[in-house]
């Protein structure tokens, strides 16, 4: 899912100073998992936002907002509504601001579209309502085969291919005693796998313009560009 | 001159740091000779080359080119120190060849610390290539080509040095990385600041048939609050309680004596087991003759 937080409220309040009547629009995917943007938060917003003057024509949580026909569906019945709020509150991803951003164009509404998250990366759930981790940046090139389904690109703080840094002290990286260095759990678990040998194979810089931004996946060809 | 014609003649080698200044070097007429020149010339007649640090510890400052430059043109022998960090592959590459073209002999290839840990926290890292691949496009370069195979009008013709770290668990990981790093092109090595003869001789034992120069490195333990940072806050180094505690059993004064005295006999039984010795006194260059005069006839 995508990580998302909640952007401080005087931070939300400054974006749509001057702006009376409000829509919020939430997302039951990914924010509902982060508890950020689900139908609970999208009341919550709505009523914080009450209170402080606004009026709020509209409060409504499509499935998943960075789907286009899904947040249609969530806003094909709400139109009236749609049509007098002055500015959208979007309580999604960057994404979900930018596809909401675009079902208004396509409804010929030109509305600012302000968003109430901040997006914090693809994350992995590990504890349902707790906690969630970043373990892949999409590199476009994965070398998890080679590394023991442990990504260095994105568990390395310095993304490093070939082995750790020699900054790593009682199996915690550098950056975060917090953190366990991504080279030594690749190598416990290379070790246990019998596998450790495959680790002294060099290993190319990676090819980053798999990563250059924005990509466009092409999915009936299956095909990124 | 190239550290690897030293270590070839079987000279043992001797290499002290200096940090960068933050700020700029242009001299005025009046103004005192830069802390980073001074600390040069402390060491002059016993180092057989400097290392100059590339933004040490993510903190902005002079850059290691320009300052070796300068050293260089003082008559000192520089190594260059260059961070995967900052930088991506076009511009370490250029900047290689700009080393070379400036007349440096010496690099050292790293991978650098990580900018959280200094003092612009909000950059963005780079760390587009590691210490290794590093290793292997300088050597790419000294043979004429790119790291995409292009031909250069001319080669560069640079000793590449690297790092390895003696404290690190598990060291097979780290000699792992070790070994990646001689295939890549690395000719000689300096070690990050070991405080156990034990720690050293298990990695010496254990590189015995690697067939490069080891150089042990030394950070002059200048006081126990020092001490007790580097424990806190410098990862991959230990410093043993007991040099803490012969820190806090001097008086202000008298630091700097025994901290002489304690780089002195931690020179002395260690470096034996190595080709040579890097020292990195973090400001106290001045005691670095000391030592070294005290260990002639053991190493
Ligand atoms: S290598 Fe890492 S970042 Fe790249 S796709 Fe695989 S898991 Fe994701
Ligand atoms: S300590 Fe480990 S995880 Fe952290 S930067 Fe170094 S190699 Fe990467």
């Amino acid at each position: 899912m995508i990580g998302t937080i909640p952007k401080p409220f005087e931070e939300i309040m400054d974006a749509v100073a001057g702006y009376e009547k409000l829509a919020v629009i939430g997302c039951d995917g990914c924010a509902k998992v982060c508890m950020t943007g689900g139908s609970d938060q999208v009341e919550e917003m709505a009523e914080k936002l009450r209170n402080q003057g606004k009026n709020v024509v509209l409060a409504v949580t499509p499935d998943r907002t960075c789907y286009v026909s899904k947040t249609r569906t969530a806003l094909d019945p709400h139109m009236d509504e749609l049509k007098q709020a002055e500015a959208v509150v979007i309580l999604g991803c960057g994404g979900a601001a930018q596809i909401t951003r675009k079902v208004t164009e396509d409804y010929e509404l030109t509305i600012p579209v302000k968003i109430g998250l901040d997006s914090v990366g693809h994350m992995d759930t590990l504890v349902m309502g707790e906690l969630a981790l970043e373990q892949c940046q999409e590199c476009g090139e994965c070398i998890l085969n080679e590394t023991g389904g442990i990504c260095p690109v994105t568990k390395c703080a310095k993304s490093l291919l070939n082995g750790p840094c020699g900054g790593a002290q009682n199996g915690k990286c550098e950056v975060d005693s917090e953190r366990d260095c991504a080279w030594i759990l690749i190598y416990n678990r290379m070790t246990a796998l019998g596998e450790s040998d495959k680790l002294r194979r060099f290993m190319d810089a990676k090819d980053y313009s798999k990563m250059a931004k924005p990509r466009t996946l092409n999915i009936k060809e299956r095909r990124v560009a | 001159m190239k550290l690897t014609e030293l270590f070839d003649k079987g000279e043992f080698v001797i290499t002290s740091e200096v940090g960068p200044v933050k700020g700029c070097l242009r001299s005025s007429n009046g103004d005192e000779p830069p802390r980073c020149a001074r600390e040069a010339e402390m060491v002059r007649e016993c180092v057989h080359a400097i290392n100059v640090t590339d933004n040490q510890s993510a903190v902005m400052r002079l850059g290691s080119l320009a300052a070796s430059v300068k050293l260089r043109g003082k008559g000192f022998e520089p190594i260059y120190q260059m961070t995967c960090r900052d930088r991506n592959r076009i511009a370490l590459q250029s900047d290689l060849l700009g080393a070379c073209s400036l007349g440096i002999d010496n690099v050292l290839c790293l991978t650098g610390d990580y900018t959280s840990l200094g003092d612009h926290k909000a950059a963005k890292s780079v760390f587009d290539i590691d210490s290794v691949q590093l290793l292997k496009i300088a050597k790419g370069l000294n043979e004429g080509h790119d790291m995409m195979g292009n031909t250069l009008t001319k080669s560069t013709d640079l000793a590449l040095g690297a790092v390895v770290n003696p404290n690190f668990e598990p060291l097979d990981l780290q000699l792992l990385k070790m070994e990646k790093k001689i295939e890549a092109g690395a000719q000689f090595f300096q070690t990050q600041a070991v405080y156990d003869p034990a720690v050293f001789e298990k990695m010496v034992k254990k590189t015995e048939g690697f067939g490069v120069p080891i150089q042990y490195g030394i950070v002059v333990i200048k006081s126990p609050q020092m001490g007790r940072f580097m424990n806190e806050n410098v990862s991959g180094i230990t410093v043993p309680d007991r040099i803490i505690e012969e820190m806090s059993s001097v008086s202000k004064e008298d630091r700097k004596k025994r901290a002489t005295e304690i780089t002195t006999e931690l020179v002395r039984e260690i470096a034996p087991m190595a080709q040579g010795v890097h020292f990195m006194p973090l400001g106290w260059s001045d005691i670095v003759p000391t030592v070294v005069d005290a260990i002639k006839g053991t190493v």
